[in-house]
């Protein structure tokens, strides 16, 4: 088990109801720990549609997360 | 002939009827505007008009060949009296002449609106009681105040010319330049710089007012859209009354009333693919302040291709993303290469936004193109900028070229031609320094014999057809090019050989030079 804090932009935010999140998890990488809280919260977007970073990097999908991170879901942007 | 001209004279209508005249139209609609003998309740018994000539011609050109570009008509022409008028007498006359009537009635409507709005024009009203007073132009007014665009001006009647009725105020940028890194020099630096924002909406209203009060030179500004009411609680640029014409327009008055140092050029139209590579050739900052993701790829990929920075930026409800697309490092297509479909998330319409968010975020937008200008610090890496204003959290992402782009050769922008087919060969014969100024390359295809006896007088290159033609390629498809010749048909054939070799932005000049002489 591991603890995470979740960081919820935009559609995803809206969607959440919240833009932050703490979960303790046993998903293995941000793929899988992104399919359980879009199955919880019911996330319209694709993991291709967005970007993922931890901390303040952007990342791969398939990176194994660490006690502690931030994991931040960032999905694009139209208005302007 | 000219597309927009003064008179001291009385207007002979058929003549002016005469000179639009074409065997390809099939409808001709005109307007004319006549002196009356009332005006905000009082009686009216003749009219002086007086225009700011050099720039009233200028501008009033661009309009007309604003209307023939947008309507794709045949012929449009307006003249504009000055001096003294008697009641009943003709003191303006638009006319256009088209294939069909729809577009004739629709270029003289916007002629007619422009030319109202735009061109320094002011009216010297004289009473039947023995009183007289100036008017103020409708530019004027709407520069100075819009509830009051009939008071009468009686302080600063323009006996000079150059002088502005709304005072005769200088910019002063002494709070920017007495910072260390601003000075002379940079303000020099500002004054130099062109920068073309796509969109005059949330964003693009706080990006083109800022950049205009701190003097840049040159401020393009590309949009499709008329104002809606519904804009308005974060476009406070634009007033109510202004609903329903076109923001471009309305931005470039409200940019020339704001610093009238700025050279501001209105766009109206949608800043796609097809058009951003020939539109951005003059610039060498694009800002993207669009609401939609084709455009604002559009962008990217014409500031990608160009290499060209962009300045691109879009907000969601309560929060913004902003990212500096310089050449060699991140575009948004390494970011995105897969969300590039409209609808998949929310725009400003379908979302909602808070009127402070775009512009928080077009600020900071404006804020980037400054320091790119003026060389300022900042981050050493290329980056996304998340901007949550709820939380007022901000957080900097590192963005990485994707390895398949690397060294300048995206391999994720679409190969497309950037004009289409039907853009057509030709433009407008027109006096060449208005081309020059809109940043066309001129390009002279007439033998050494030809330009002896007729040499130009404005910045040009001499290539002769035959030579371009058998090689179009040295042509660089980042520039407009304009092809000249006598007539104007060894410049049509070679813009189409130009074309065919893939280069899409040169157009041959329609009659040649013999024509842009009448004209």
């Amino acid at each position: 088990m591991i603890t995470v804090e979740i960081q919820y932009y935009a559609l995803l935010r809206e969607q959440a109801g919240k833009s932050t999140e703490r979960i303790e998890k046993m998903a293995k990488t941000a793929l899988e720990l992104y399919r359980e809280v879009q199955q919880r919260h019911g996330f319209s977007l694709a993991p291709d549609q967005l970007q993922v970073a931890i901390n303040s990097d952007f990342s791969h999908w398939d990176v194994a997360l660490e006690n502690g991170q931030r994991i931040v879901f960032i999905p694009p942007v139209a208005g302007g | 002939m000219k597309h927009f001209e003064f008179s001291n004279a009385v207007l002979d209508t058929g003549a002016l009827h005469a000179s639009v005249e074409h065997h390809a139209a099939g409808g001709y609609a005109s307007f004319e505007g006549w002196v009356r003998d009332h005006n905000d309740g009082r009686s009216v018994r003749r009219l002086e008009y007086e225009a700011y000539v050099d720039l009233a011609i200028k501008e009033g050109e661009r309009i007309v060949a604003e209307a023939i570009t947008r309507f794709g008509v045949r012929h449009a022409r307006c003249v504009h009296r000055v001096g003294s008028l008697e009641l009943g007498e003709l003191a303006v006359w638009v006319g256009v002449s088209s294939a069909h009537r729809a577009e004739a009635f629709a270029a003289c409507r916007y002629i007619i609106d422009e030319v109202k709005h735009r061109v320094p024009i002011w009216k010297k009203e004289h009473y039947t009681n023995g009183d007289s007073g100036w008017v103020n132009c409708e530019r004027c007014a709407q520069a100075s105040d819009h509830t009051h665009s009939h008071q009468h001006v009686t302080h600063h009647p323009p006996h000079e010319p150059h002088a502005h009725p709304a005072g005769l105020q200088v910019p002063d940028y002494s709070r920017q330049t007495i910072l260390a890194s601003v000075g002379p020099e940079g303000q020099r630096k500002i004054r130099a710089s062109r920068v073309l924002v796509v969109g005059a909406g949330g964003l693009g209203t706080p990006v083109l007012s800022l950049l205009a009060g701190a003097g840049v030179g040159t401020l393009g500004v590309v949009d499709d859209d008329t104002l809606d009411p519904s804009n308005l609680h974060r476009q406070t640029m634009y007033s109510l009354a202004d609903c329903g014409r076109p923001k471009a327009l309305l931005a470039a008055e409200r940019i020339r009333a704001l610093n009238p140092e700025v050279d501001v050029r209105a766009y109206v139209e949608r800043a796609a693919a097809t058009n951003l590579v020939a539109l951005s050739a003059g610039y060498d900052v694009l800002v993207d302040c669009s609401d939609n993701f084709s455009t604002r790829f559009a962008v990217n990929d014409t500031a990608v291709q160009l290499q060209k920075t962009a300045v691109v930026a879009s907000v969601y409800q309560y929060e913004g993303q902003i990212q500096v697309i310089r050449p060699n490092g991140a575009c948004l297509r390494c970011l995105w290469p897969k969300a590039t479909s409209d609808g998949t998330v929310g725009n400003c319409a379908e979302a909602g936004v808070l009127g402070p968010v775009p512009s928080v975020l077009g600020s900071l937008q404006a804020l980037e193109v400054l320091k790119l200008i003026l060389g300022l610090p900042s981050p050493a890496t290329h980056s996304l900028i998340l901007v949550d204003l709820l939380s007022l959290e901000v957080r900097r992402l590192e963005t990485k070229q994707a390895t398949e782009c690397v060294g300048n050769t995206c391999q994720r922008i679409p190969q497309q031609p950037f004009i289409s087919d039907t853009e057509p060969l030709e433009l407008l014969a027109r006096p060449l320094q208005l081309y020059v100024d809109e940043g066309y390359t001129l390009i002279d295809l007439r033998d050494d014999k030809e330009r002896a006896a007729d040499p130009l007088h404005v910045e040009h290159q001499c290539i002769l057809a035959a030579t371009l033609s058998a090689k179009p390629q040295q042509l660089n498809s980042n520039s407009r090019y304009l092809l000249l010749c006598s007539r104007g048909q060894r410049s049509l054939a070679t813009t189409k050989a130009v074309r065919a070799a893939g280069i899409s932005s040169a157009w041959s000049m329609q009659g040649g030079l013999s024509r842009a002489k009448k004209a």
